[in-house]
């Protein structure tokens, strides 16, 4: 199985571009008003340096996945258990991706349907994508829905010119200073794009050296659609209703008036919403069953995928009937310790040893 | 074969049932509600009304509309606008559709007895609405009453009511207008003003036609703190920001025959100087002017009268909104946005001023600058006699 890298920009930019428009706007807004865009922009800094510390280590590693190298670098004992951590930071995303859009369904479009329904379509749908063709498939389909993704969701942003009211933002600063500011970036950063999924994808890349460039890319286009949505949404809603819109991109799409005749073109976006979702969860699947049976030495990683998606749509199902473990974003834990534990620390002691260990190796030949 | 057989059973049972046939309303089974009303109950109610098209009367060729209307107000009280809502859909045979909705009419009542933000709510968390909708203020009768008048050109009362702002250049008075400005603490709210009067429109039969007369200015807490007439209006509504054209007449001087304008581009910008703590401001609304109407000896081709024209328009606009600006202090609200100017250029000031903004507005200095451009004096030069 190889990726391409014009698929993996592709890829790596739908998948960070569907949490984007759903939770870090109003998690930053919340805290630091209208100066929202200096959180979610230094969260962007944060996030491209994190991806480029990850791709080093990547590239130290250009043969191995994360759970072989892992293994490689860190021990075998203590390697599988820190993998672990990442297993579950995915499978928490999975599943909050898809209550997240399942919900989303069922408060917009569809009252009546179970939700159970809907959940089983869509999964199904990953499921057998990820069965059946593995990240060949997900990536060929990210080639088709990519282009139209990201440029019809660039294109949205510049659909409310007559209700946008640049003065909005400010004064810039002075109302909320740093605390608030430094607040909103912790509170949001973490959901605004998920390198990790690079330590296992990069293994796939056909030219690695194109490869990191393209993962580059597409996580740039994706920040900056964020930083934009961000300024866009504040411009036409103000801090005040900014902070509480807790799907913005979707209220920015109902608010959207062209020429008093091209109205209610939210129907639109939904369809494209759920493409989004589809290749996030299936790349999310997928790397998820592949470290599973390289982690579990079990070679059949399709029939994993199987049962990862069984215990998924339990664990959704239940996460929807306890609130407390489905709606906590911003918990001391995860904010604390979680997110900057799997992003943050474990890159960097991995490029680290990796770094010590190159050396070594030179100066052993030398 | 048995292969196939099995894979197109579950393809068929997911095609029927991921495109949702299950859970879709077909248009014929929707009710398509385009106006909005919001009385004052008794017991701290609140009563709805929506007014919904007959589609099957829509089809009709106009003209003999007569005797069957094309729409049905249906009303209902309740705790909240869900629930009354609610109580409107039970006795319909139609699923209530309010996401076309064109206008929202909020009787004076209403304002004046109840919290207005309290609707706000509704309005951005059901995604069923679209905060497009003008929110208008019903003077006088109930908002229900107004939904069930009919008008001489439009099918419904509540389009008509839509189109009379948006083709008279009142386009910034959307309900998402109004919670943007209500969620900001230097800026109030104006409402459009709409009045039920009778109208002789032919010879046998007189009209009632709400129509246009005025506009609300609301305090933080959305009281009415007073009404402007058509005239004072506009010139508030250009003042805040929000107006695109009007029209303006003026007398010329010693009474010798009348000017008459159409202002587009309409402008405003603020400035502000200080003086120890407190500020002063200069409030300069633009315009370019279009002579139209001119019955004055004044011969327009030539190029001092010109000037003296523009700088004598400028002189009389810059005293009627003056008039109009110091009405308004009196009453407290600041629904220029001067606040939320002072805000964003002194925010540290801003920070000990803010409690209280409507008091403070009325003891800050507001001169109001005219730069109008006169564009052009129309087709004629000297008035033809």
């Amino acid at each position: 199985m190889k990726v391409s890298s014009y698929q993996l920009f592709w890829l790596i930019s739908i998948s960070s571009m569907i949490v984007f428009s759903y939770l870090p706007i109003q998690l930053a807004a919340k805290e630091s008003r209208q100066d929202a865009w200096i959180s979610i922009l230094l969260g962007c800094m944060i996030m491209m340096a994190i991806t480029w510390i990850m791709l080093r280590v990547c590239m130290q590693n250009k043969d191995k996945t994360l759970v072989g190298f892992m293994k490689n670098l860190l021990g075998t004992v203590l390697g599988k258990i820190i993998v672990t951590v990442y297993f579950l930071l995915w499978f928490l995303q999975i599943s909050s991706i898809a209550r997240g859009t399942v919900e989303f369904q069922n408060l917009v479009m569809l009252h009546n349907t179970p939700m159970i329904v809907i959940l089983l379509c869509f999964l199904f749908l990953v499921a057998y994508s990820v069965y059946r063709g593995g990240i060949t498939a997900i990536s060929r389909c990210a080639e088709i829905i990519g282009p139209f993704f990201v440029f019809i969701l660039y294109g949205q942003l510049f659909l409310n010119p007559q209700d946008m009211d640049m003065k909005r933002i400010l004064p810039i600063y002075a109302d909320t200073g740093w605390i608030p500011i430094l607040k909103g970036t912790l509170y949001s950063f973490n959901y605004m794009v998920d390198p990790s999924v690079i330590l296992m994808l990069f293994f796939f890349a056909e030219n690695k050296r194109t490869a990191s460039r393209a993962i580059l890319w597409g996580t740039a286009v994706a920040m900056i659609w964020g930083v934009l949505a961000t300024l866009v949404v504040l411009f036409v809603t103000g801090p005040g209703m900014a902070a509480e819109l807790v799907v913005p991109v979707y209220t920015l799409t109902k608010i959207v008036s062209i020429l008093n005749f091209i109205q209610n073109i939210d129907a639109l976006f939904i369809p494209l919403w759920l493409l989004g979702g589809f290749i996030k969860l299936s790349v999310y699947l997928f790397i998820l069953s592949y470290g599973l049976s390289e982690w579990t030495g079990f070679k059949n990683w399709k029939l994993i995928a199987c049962l990862t998606t069984f215990i998924l749509l339990a664990n959704v199902i239940y996460s929807t009937h306890n609130l407390r473990i489905g709606f906590t974003y911003t918990s001391l834990f995860q904010i604390g310790f979680f997110y900057p534990f799997v992003y943050i620390a474990i890159p960097l002691i991995l490029w680290m040893i990796g770094s010590i260990r190159q050396r070594r190796k030179a100066s052993n030949i030398n | 074969m048995i292969r196939g057989i099995l894979l197109s059973c579950v393809f068929l049972i997911l095609i029927l049932s991921s495109t949702s046939c299950a859970d879709f309303v077909e248009p014929n089974q929707l009710a398509f509600v385009i106006g909005g009303a919001i009385d004052h109950a008794e017991d701290g109610s609140i009563e709805v009304s929506y007014q919904i098209v007959i589609p099957s009367q829509l089809s009709s060729k106009g003209g003999s509309s007569g005797d069957s209307d094309s729409f049905v107000v249906m009303s209902a009280k309740g705790k909240d606008v869900f629930e009354a809502s609610e109580k409107i859909q039970i006795k319909m045979s139609r699923r209530l559709l309010t996401s076309h909705r064109v206008t929202m009419a909020i009787s004076e009542e209403y304002f004046n007895k109840n919290d207005v933000s309290k609707l706000f709510d509704k309005l951005s968390r059901d995604p069923a609405n679209n905060l497009r909708d003008i929110v208008l203020l019903i003077k006088g009768g109930s908002a229900k009453e107004f939904l069930m008048l009919k008008h001489p050109m439009e099918r419904l009362s509540s389009i008509a009511a839509g189109k009379e702002l948006q083709i008279n250049g009142l386009r910034k008075f959307t309900s998402r207008q109004l919670i943007v400005d209500y969620l900001s603490e230097g800026i109030r709210s104006l409402v459009p003003v709409l009045q039920v009067k009778n109208f002789k429109t032919s010879r046998k039969n007189t009209n009632p036609i709400a129509v246009l007369s005025g506009i609300a200015v609301l305090n933080k807490k959305l009281k009415v703190k007073g009404l402007l007439n058509e005239d004072e209006g506009s010139g508030a509504i250009w003042m805040s920001g929000k107006g695109t054209f009007k029209g303006v007449t003026i007398p010329w001087k010693n009474g010798k025959g009348i000017l008459s304008f159409r202002l587009t581009h309409l402008q405003r910008r603020i400035n502000s100087y200080s003086r120890n703590d407190s500020k002063r401001i200069v409030l300069t609304v633009k315009a370019q002017a279009y002579l139209l109407d001119n019955t004055t000896p004044l011969d327009t081709t030539d190029v001092d009268n010109k000037i003296e024209i523009q700088k004598y328009v400028n002189e009389q606009i810059q005293k009627e909104l003056q008039l109009t600006m110091d009405k308004v202090q009196q009453w407290g609200p600041d629904v220029f946005g001067i606040g939320e100017h002072l805000h964003r250029k002194y925010p540290y000031w801003w920070k000990s001023q803010k409690d209280d903004w409507d008091e403070k507005f009325k003891n800050i200095e507001v001169t109001v600058k005219a730069d109008i451009l006169l564009r052009s004096t129309g087709a004629t030069g000297a008035p033809l006699k």
